[in-house]
């Protein structure tokens, strides 16, 4: 298995993920009239572009979800390649009726970009936050989900779902994040592993993959190596280079910004289920979903025990007696 | 193919018998709102209203019909077989194991455009195949038909202010109004009256038509492709539930039900063609 083309870098003028997401769809639209972009009300700075210069392509069809998506699938049923756009929680939980059966039930080639997965909307509050949207969305039939970790694979978000014929869900975040791949990379698959190590294998998803590597810098000083893998396509599971990961690995993390019932952790434990592997697994996420305070996202993490000491912390007291000889005291 | 008042009368009666024997053979079936809407449908494929062509179900130029009240389907797949989209003896096998018509309609069915079922969806995905033509400057009309229970579903009215909005004149709603839902008479349940004036305050054009009488439904229907209004049309069609077998009509119980015995004969002498 090869690595793929990890580039770590610290760089913050990285475009913003959002950004690069649209400014891509922009370049695709503006040689393809045949894509057609429907957003519930919801902007963002870079889709003023899209709005502005193809007016034909971009309809505001106000804030009605389920409109929004049997809309789409109307298009799409007409031939468009079709992308729609509102925050996460709304265009997925609002109208999921509408995404099983106008879109996913047929099949049918419309993008649904969740703006804002996990608790990218931190203070806005619960009803904002989309900490279940992987759980619900990996029962739909035929789709692919999405959730990239930086600019570069956000931009490679765009090409994939813009190529493919069949339903995709993206989790769209927003912000400037460290690159974590070059410009070549492909959707095709799912997973990278960004980092190897002895000692165990923290497998993540979206930005919090960039929290995996500030969790192992920290438990490199108790000479605890991390593999870090970052599963960017999480449905389908590439299984086959999932499975060999789990194989090569003692102990396994997941960590996600999303409940711990469904999400990733949940796609890694049924994959070691049906293949008969029975390894230490510990599952990093939510815990309890209803958030009692308001705070910004790293006050989140710390109220859901996400922040890189907490995850440490319960890392380290995990292993304390497998590692005991590495393990002074944290 | 242009049918005369009295051959779609006739046509209509053939439609109904072959929804009661596959109720009769299923065991199960929505008879009571598939009768409503068997008139409006055999307007619409025999009277000479929908461009489409049995044997290219996929012709890019066909009229797309929607049957947003996918309960009815029994109806739908009585008219489709009788056109020849498939054969007719695939009607005996309704809600059978392994068949291919179900209790709603779904794509994989030869004529069926897309799935339906859970009610509030047709009207939306219509809009944007309605909305696609526009775009494609193509003349084929969408053309959906709901029920009146179905006008609960808040989804209808996104879809109607939003098709209202977009001036889809070539988008088509008919409203099968037989003034009942599953359990209840809809007035009594949750008023949906006035319901024309609902539409009308959409930004659509409306009419109110006898959903029964062949020359309005197809005076309501001509020259649809050639409509100046920019605004969509809603035929409100004042139907009865069960029509056609009288023992049936405008009773509750009749949503889904199985007629047997004495009650099988008389409907079976009721709808058979004279």
């Amino acid at each position: 298995m090869a690595d793929s083309n990890v580039v770590i870098s610290q760089d913050i003028s990285e475009k913003d993920m959002r950004d690069a997401f649209f400014d891509y769809l922009y370049d695709l639209a503006a040689k393809d009239k045949s894509l057609i972009f429907l957003t519930a009300d919801m902007g963002a700075l870079s889709l003023e572009r899209f709005r502005n210069n193809l007016v034909s392509q971009y309809i505001n069809v106000g804030v009605a979800e389920q409109n929004l998506v049997s809309v789409a699938s109307g298009l799409a049923l007409g031939g468009k390649k079709v992308f729609i756009y509102a925050i996460a929680p709304f265009i997925t939980q609002r109208c999921y009726e509408q995404i099983k059966i106008d879109i996913c039930g047929m099949r049918l080639p419309v993008t649904i970009i969740g703006s804002g997965p996990g608790i990218s909307y931190s203070s806005d509050g619960p009803t904002h936050h989309a900490t279940d949207d992987i759980a619900i969305m990996r029962n739909m039939p035929y789709i692919n989900i999405l959730n990239p970790s930086d600019s570069m694979s956000s931009e490679a978000a765009a090409g994939f779902a813009y190529e493919s014929s069949d339903p995709i869900y993206i989790r769209l975040d927003k912000g400037r994040f460290p690159a974590l791949y070059k410009r070549d990379i492909t959707f095709q698959d799912g997973l990278a592993v960004l980092k190897r190590g002895q000692d165990l294998t923290i497998i993540s998803t979206g930005i919090m993959v960039h929290k995996a590597f500030e969790i192992a810098e920290e438990l490199a000083m108790y000479s605890i190596d991390t593999t870090i893998v970052d599963v960017y396509r999480i449905k389908p599971l590439n299984d086959e280079m999932m499975t060999d990961i789990i194989s090569r690995t003692k102990r396994i993390i997941t960590l996600e910004e999303h409940s711990i019932t469904g999400g990733l952790g949940s796609a890694v434990c049924e994959l070691m289920a049906d293949k008969g592997i029975s390894k230490p697994v510990k599952r990093f996420g939510i815990r309890n979903v209803q958030s009692a305070g308001y705070g910004d996202r790293d006050w989140m993490h710390e109220y859901y025990g996400l922040d890189v000491r907490s995850v440490c912390r319960e890392i380290i007291n995990w292993l304390r007696d497998c590692l005991c000889t590495k393990i002074k005291k944290y | 193919m242009l049918f005369q008042i009295d051959e779609l009368q006739r046509k209509a009666k053939l439609i109904r018998g072959r929804i009661l024997e596959m109720v009769v053979s299923a065991n199960k079936g929505h008879i009571g709102g598939a009768f409503s809407c068997s008139d409006i449908l055999v307007a619409l494929y025999f009277g000479g209203i929908l461009r489409f062509d049995p044997g290219k179900p996929d012709w890019s130029e066909r009229d797309r019909f929607i049957l947003s009240k996918g309960h009815s389907g029994i109806a739908l797949y009585a008219i489709l077989a009788d056109l020849g989209y498939f054969p007719l003896p695939v009607l005996s096998s309704f809600c059978q194991n392994g068949s291919m018509l179900g209790g709603h309609p779904d794509r994989n069915i030869p004529g069926v455009e897309i799935d339906t079922g859970s009610l509030g969806h047709g009207l939306g995905v219509a809009a944007g195949l309605a909305l696609c033509a526009k775009m494609e400057k193509r003349d084929y009309l969408s053309v959906v038909l709901l029920g009146d229970g179905e006008c609960y579903e808040g989804s209808v009215w996104e879809a109607a202010m939003f098709s209202g909005h977009h001036e889809l004149n070539n988008l088509v709603a008919i409203v099968d109004r037989n003034r009942q839902c599953a359990t209840d008479f809809t007035e009594d349940c949750n008023r949906l009256d006035p319901l024309a004036d609902k539409w009308r305050a959409f930004n659509w054009d409306v009419r109110e038509i006898n959903g029964h009488s062949f020359v309005e439904l197809l005076d309501a229907l001509k020259d649809l492709r050639l409509r100046r209004s920019p605004r969509p049309l809603a035929l409100i069609a004042a139907t009865v539930k069960g029509k056609g077998v009288p023992f049936m009509e405008g009773k509750i119980k009749w949503h889904h039900g199985v007629p047997s015995g004495e009650n099988l004969d008389i409907a079976r002498k009721e709808i058979s063609p004279e």
